[in-house]
C-alpha cells in the first residue's frame, strides 16, 4: 500500500486534514500533470506546478471530503485536470480566433487547421456526448486522457480489467472523432 | 449504454485486430449479416479510426507543448498508441543500461531511472536527448569535457559518469541518481525561512565553485537542475547535469534558434545577459554566477527578476534586449509589487511576515543579489566563492563587498554582531585592548579601525538607534503600501528620534499617515507626525517641503500647543530666510501669522513678507494669484494697516472667491479688519455665514476632500474663525490661542 493511500485512510478516519496531504500527493499528482504539461515548456500559460495545486484547490475547495483510495483520488484529479485544461484551451482558443465567441468561430474551421487547443475543445465537447451514451466508456477518456493514467491505472480506478480499458479507449477514440468529423466537413 | 452500441464497438473492436483486409472484410460480412446500419456504422468508425489516433495523438501532444512554437517531435516509428507518456524505452536495453522508469521530462529531453549492471551493479539516471540533433558532435564534445568532468568529485554534485548513442541515434547521458526535489519546491515545501535558504545556496556556490576550479562551467543552472536530497535528516543540495549543456550546444541555424534554444535551454529567466546573445564562444564562470544570482532572488522572493512567461512570450531580440538592458527590480522592491495574497503566501513559505521579509531583504540581501546580476559581467563577483563568501557575511553580520563602504554602515554591522557590548559606553574602547575574538580582531586591522572604534563609542547610543527606527519606518511604509495606516501610525507613533536620512519611502510614511490621521481629525498625533517630517533632513522638492510645513504649523496651532508652534515659527524663518521665491515665502509667511506673532518675531517676519510683496510687485490685482493674497492680507493686518488688509481681501474675493476655502479665510479677514475699524455690526454681520460654512466643514470624519484646498486650509481657516469669534466679544485674541478649543462655535 503507498503512502498516498495511508494518508488518504487517515485523511478519511479524520486524523489529518486533507491540506496535510498536499506534500505526499504532489510528487503523484506532479507525474499527472507531467504528462500533461511538458515541464518548463515555453510558451504555456499554466506550469504543472500551478496546475498541480489549481487541481488540489477544485479537489479540495467543494468543502471538506476524504478520498476513499487512491483510485477515488485520481479519478477527481483527472476531473480537475480536464476542466483546467478545457478552460485554459477555450480562452487560448478565443484570443487565437479573435476574441468571439469561440463555438461560432470553431464551426466554420477547417478540421485539418485546427489548433491543438481547438482540437481539446472538440474533443470535450464531444466527450459530453458520449457521457450520455456510454458513461463508463466516457469515464475512460476522462482518465486516460485529461488524468494521464495508463490503461493499468484506469483499469484499477474504474475496477476492470485493462483489455477491457483498452477495448473502451480504441472505441471511444473512433467514435468521438467520427462525431468530431460529421460536425464539421474535413 | 444501448445495446446497439455495445455490438458495434465490440464487432469494431474485433475488426481492428485484424490485420489483413479481406479477413477483416470477410469478418464483417459475417458478424453484421442482415444489419446494414450495425455495419455501416463500424465502418465509418474503422473508417474514422486512422485519424482519430493521429488527432488525439496531435491533441494530447499539444497539451504538453504548445504547437506553434515547437517543431513536431521526431516521429517514433509508425502509428504507436497515443498514449501521452511514449515509454519506449522502458524495459529496454540503453548501451549497458536497462531503463526501469521514467522519471522525469525536462526541455531537452527525458530522464529514466537506469540499472547499470557493471562494472558494478547500480541504479542512474539516464537522460536521452530527444532533439533532433548532430548525436556525433554532442557526444564529440561530451568526450572533449569528459576528462575535466571525471575530475568533478564533490559531495554537491551529481556526476556525469556516461554518453552515448541509443539504437535509434538519440544521444543519451547517465549521472548519479538523485532522488529529490527542485531547490525551490523543496525550500516552500519546508517553509524554510531565509536563513536557512542562504545555507543552501551556499552550499550551492560551492559545488559549482568547485566544478570551475575544474574548468567546467555549467550554463545551466536553474532550479530543476538543483536537487535537494535528505542526508541523515539534513538538506544536501546536488547540483545535476554538469557539462551536458555545453555538449549539446550545437551550431544553430537562424531557423532553428528560437525553437531550438527554447528547447535547449528552456529558462531564459535564467539566461544571462551575454548568453542571451548566443555568442557561443564568449560564456565564462561569470555566466553561472548571473543564473546564481537568479536563483538567490527566486529563493528569497519566489520570482525570477524578469518574468519567464514575458520573454518567452517577447521573441527572441525583445528578450535579448530586455536581457541586456533593463534593470530587473531589487528583490525588496519587487515583492512590495505583489497582491496582499500572494505577498503573504510568498512570506509564509519563508516563514516570516511580510513587512519584515521586505526589511529582511532591503539593504544586504538586494546589494548581493543585484551585485550578481550585473548586466556587465566585469561588475559581478569575479568568482562564485566571492558570492558565497559575501551571503556568509551578511549571516554573520558582517559587511558585505556588495555594498560601497560607508562608514555608518559598517558601524551599524559591527554593533549587531556585538550589540552587548555596545550597550555599555566605552566598551569598544576596552575591546580594542582586551580582544574581542577573532572576527572583531580582523574587523579592527582594517585601516582606519581605531578611528572608527572611537567614533563608534561616542555615537553607538544613537547609531544603534538609528538603525532600529530605519527598519521600523521601513515597516511602517510597507503598512502604508497597504492601506494599513493604522499600525503604520503605531509604529511611527513608538519611534522616537527619527533618523535624519530615512529612505523616501520612510518620509512618505510619516507624511501619509500625517494626513490620514488629519482627515480623521486627530490633529495631536497628525501633529506629531509632521513634527517628526520637519525633523527629517529631506532632499525633497522645496515645493513639496513648504506644504508640509503649512501642514505642520497649523496642526501644531491647533492643538494649541503655542510654546511648540512658536518654536517651529523661528526654525521655519531660519530655513526659508533666503528664499526669494515669493510663492514658497508666503506659504511659511502665513503659516507664522496665524496667530498674532510676537514683536520680536515680526521683526523676524519682515523680510519675509517684503520678498512675497517684492515678488508680486508690478502684477496688477486684476491678474494677482489668488492664495498669495492670504499672506499679504493677514501681514497687513497684523501690523495694524486694516485698510490694506482690507485691500487684500478684496482682491482675495475677485481672484479666488470661488475656491471655498479660500473665500472663508479671506472673508474672515475681511470681518476682523472691520471690527478693528470700528465697524462692529458690519463685521459680525459678515462673519455669521462663514461661521457656518467652516463649522459644517468639520461636521464628517473623515474630512470631504475637496480638489481645490487642502484640509489644513480648513484648520487654517478655523483657527482665525476663532480669533475673530474671540475678537468680537472682546477677548484677547492671545488667549484664544492657548485655550484653543475643538468647537469654535463654543466660545
Amino acid at each position: 500500500m503507498s503512502e498516498v493511500t495511508l494518508m488518504l485512510e487517515a485523511v478519511a478516519k479524520g486524523r489529518h486534514a486533507s491540506e496535510d496531504l498536499l506534500p505526499l500527493v504532489y510528487a503523484e499528482l506532479r507525474c499527472l500533470a507531467a504528462v500533461r504539461m511538458a515541464q518548463e515548456s515555453a510558451g504555456q500559460t499554466l506550469q504543472p506546478t500551478a496546475l498541480v495545486h489549481e487541481a488540489w484547490l477544485q479537489l479540495t475547495g467543494v468543502g471538506e471530503r476524504s478520498w476513499q483510495n487512491r483510485a477515488h483520488f485520481f479519478g477527481a484529479a483527472a476531473d480537475a485536470m480536464r476542466r483546467i485544461l478545457i478552460d485554459k484551451a477555450r480562452r487560448k482558443a478565443r484570443i487565437k480566433h479573435g476574441g468571439g465567441q469561440f463555438r461560432v468561430d470553431l464551426a466554420d474551421l477547417d478540421l485539418a487547421e485546427t489548433t491543438p487547443d481547438d482540437n481539446m475543445v472538440l474533443i470535450n465537447e464531444a466527450l459530453q456526448q458520449l457521457e450520455q451514451a456510454d458513461p463508463e466508456q466516457a469515464r475512460v477518456v476522462v482518465l486516460k486522457f485529461f488524468g494521464g493514467l495508463t490503461n493499468q491505472e484506469v483499469a484499477d480506478t474504474l475496477g476492470v480489467g485493462e483489455r477491457t480499458v483498452d477495448r473502451q479507449w480504441a472505441c471511444a477514440k473512433a467514435r468521438l472523432f467520427q462525431w468530431i468529423r460529421q460536425a464539421r466537413p474535413m | 449504454m444501448s445495446a446497439t452500441k455495445q455490438m458495434e464497438d465490440a464487432v469494431f473492436y474485433a475488426a481492428v485486430s485484424i490485420a489483413d483486409a479481406e479477413q477483416r472484410f470477410q469478418f464483417l460480412g459475417q458478424a453484421c449479416a442482415g444489419n446494414a446500419a450495425l455495419r455501416a456504422v463500424v465502418e465509418e468508425m474503422l473508417a474514422a479510426q486512422a485519424q482519430a489516433d493521429s488527432f488525439f495523438k496531435k491533441s494530447s501532444a499539444a497539451l504538453a507543448l504548445p504547437a506553434e512554437k515547437f517543431p513536431a517531435p521526431p516521429a517514433g516509428g509508425a502509428g504507436p498508441p497515443p498514449k501521452p507518456v511514449v515509454d519506449e524505452y522502458v524495459g529496454s536495453l540503453v548501451g549497458r543500461y536497462k531503463l526501469l522508469q521514467r522519471i522525469g521530462e525536462g526541455g531537452c529531453g527525458v530522464v529514466y531511472m537506469a540499472e547499470q549492471s557493471e562494472p558494478v551493479r547500480r541504479r542512474v539516471a539516464l537522460k536521452i536527448i530527444k532533439l533532433g540533433m548532430d548525436t556525433k558532435s554532442v557526444i564529440a564534445r561530451f568526450d572533449a569535457e569528459r576528462q575535466a568532468l571525471a575530475m568533478m568529485d564533490h559531495p554537491n554534485i551529481a556526476r556525469v559518469l556516461d554518453a552515448g548513442a541509443t539504437e535509434t541515434g538519440r544521444p543519451y547521458f547517465v549521472m548519479e541518481l538523485v532522488r529529490g526535489f527542485k531547490i525551490t519546491d523543496y525550500s516552500d515545501q519546508n517553509n524554510l525561512d531565509p536563513r536557512r535558504r542562504l545555507d543552501l545556496f551556499i552550499q550551492v556556490c560551492h559545488a559549482i565553485q568547485h566544478a570551475h576550479q575544474k574548468g567546467v562551467i555549467h550554463r545551466d543552472i536553474k532550479p530543476s537542475n538543483i536537487l535537494v536530497t535528505l542526508h541523515d535528516g539534513k538538506p544536501v543540495p546536488k547540483v545535476i547535469d554538469f557539462g551536458i549543456a555545453k555538449a549539446i550546444e550545437g551550431k544553430l541555424t537562424d531557423q532553428t534558434l528560437f525553437t531550438a534554444y527554447e528547447q535547449l535551454i528552456g529558462t531564459p529567466a535564467y539566461m544571462s545577459p551575454e548568453q542571451a546573445e548566443m555568442s557561443g564562444l564568449d560564456m565564462d564562470t561569470r555566466s553561472d554566477i548571473y543564473s546564481l544570482g537568479v536563483l538567490l532572488y527566486e529563493l528569497l522572493t519566489g520570482k525570477t527578476p524578469f518574468d519567464q512567461k514575458e520573454l518567452l512570450q517577447s521573441g527572441l531580440h525583445e528578450m535579448r534586449r530586455k536581457l541586456r538592458e533593463d534593470e530587473p527590480k531589487r528583490p525588496s522592491t519587487i515583492l512590495t509589487t505583489l497582491h496582499g495574497p500572494e505577498l503573504s503566501v510568498t512570506a509564509a513559505h519563508r516563514h516570516i511576515e511580510p513587512p519584515r521579509l521586505i526589511s529582511l531583504l532591503k539593504g544586504d540581501l538586494d546589494w548581493i543579489v543585484m551585485k550578481a546580476l550585473e548586466k556587465d559581467r566585469t561588475r559581478r563577483y569575479e568568482t562564485v566563492s566571492g558570492l558565497a563568501l559575501d551571503v556568509g557575511r551578511y549571516l554573520d553580520n558582517e559587511p558585505v563587498l556588495a555594498r560601497p563602504p560607508s562608514r555608518t554602515y559598517r558601524l551599524q554591522k559591527l554593533m549587531r554582531r556585538h550589540r552587548a557590548v555596545f550597550v555599555s559606553g566605552s566598551a569598544v574602547a576596552l575591546a580594542l585592548v582586551v580582544g574581542l575574538g577573532a572576527a572583531t580582531w580582523m574587523f579592527f586591522r582594517e585601516r582606519d579601525a581605531r578611528e572608527q572604534a572611537e567614533l563608534a563609542g561616542e555615537r553607538e547610543a544613537e547609531l544603534r538607534q538609528q538603525a532600529e527606527a530605519k527598519e521600523q519606518i521601513d515597516q511602517a511604509a510597507i503598512y502604508v503600501s497597504q492601506n494599513n495606516f493604522e499600525a503604520a501610525n503605531e509604529i511611527l507613533d513608538r519611534i522616537q528620534t527619527p533618523p535624519s536620512r530615512p529612505s523616501y519611502d520612510g518620509v512618505m510614511a510619516y507624511r501619509q499617515v500625517g494626513e490620514w490621521l488629519a482627515w480623521r481629525q486627530r490633529w495631536a498625533e497628525a501633529a506629531d507626525r509632521f513634527a517628526s517630517l520637519m525633523g527629517i533632513d529631506r532632499l525633497d522638492a522645496w515645493q513639496v517641503v513648504t506644504l508640509d510645513y503649512q501642514a505642520c504649523g497649523v496642526l501644531l496651532a491647533e492643538g494649541g500647543k503655542r510654546e511648540r508652534y512658536d518654536q517651529f515659527c523661528l526654525a521655519a524663518l531660519d530655513r526659508f530666510r533666503s528664499s526669494t521665491n515669493g510663492d514658497l515665502e508666503g506659504r511659511i509667511l502665513k503659516t507664522c501669522l496665524l496667530f498674532p506673532p510676537a514683536d520680536s518675531t515680526m521683526k523676524e517676519i519682515a523680510p519675509m513678507a517684503q520678498v512675497v510683496a517684492d515678488y508680486y510687485d508690478p502684477t496688477p490685482k486684476e491678474s494677482f494669484p489668488p492664495w498669495p493674497v492670504i499672506p499679504l492680507a493677514l501681514w497687513e493686518y497684523r501690523r495694524g494697516n486694516y485698510a490694506a488688509a482690507d485691500d487684500w481681501c478684496r482682491c482675495g474675493l475677485d481672484r479666488g472667491g470661488q475656491i471655498q476655502a479660500l473665500n472663508a479665510t479671506v472673508r474672515i479677514i475681511q470681518a476682523m479688519a472691520d471690527q478693528q475699524r470700528g465697524r462692529i455690526q458690519v463685521a459680525a454681520q459678515e462673519l455669521a455665514p462663514v461661521r457656518q460654512i467652516v463649522e459644517a466643514r468639520f461636521d464628517t470624519s473623515p474630512l470631504p476632500g475637496d480638489n481645490q484646498s487642502s484640509w489644513y486650509d480648513w484648520v487654517f481657516a478655523r483657527i482665525l474663525l476663532m480669533e475673530a469669534a474671540g475678537l468680537m466679544e472682546g477677548n484677547n485674541a492671545n488667549q484664544v490661542g492657548d485655550q484653543a478649543p475643538k468647537q469654535p462655535g463654543g466660545m
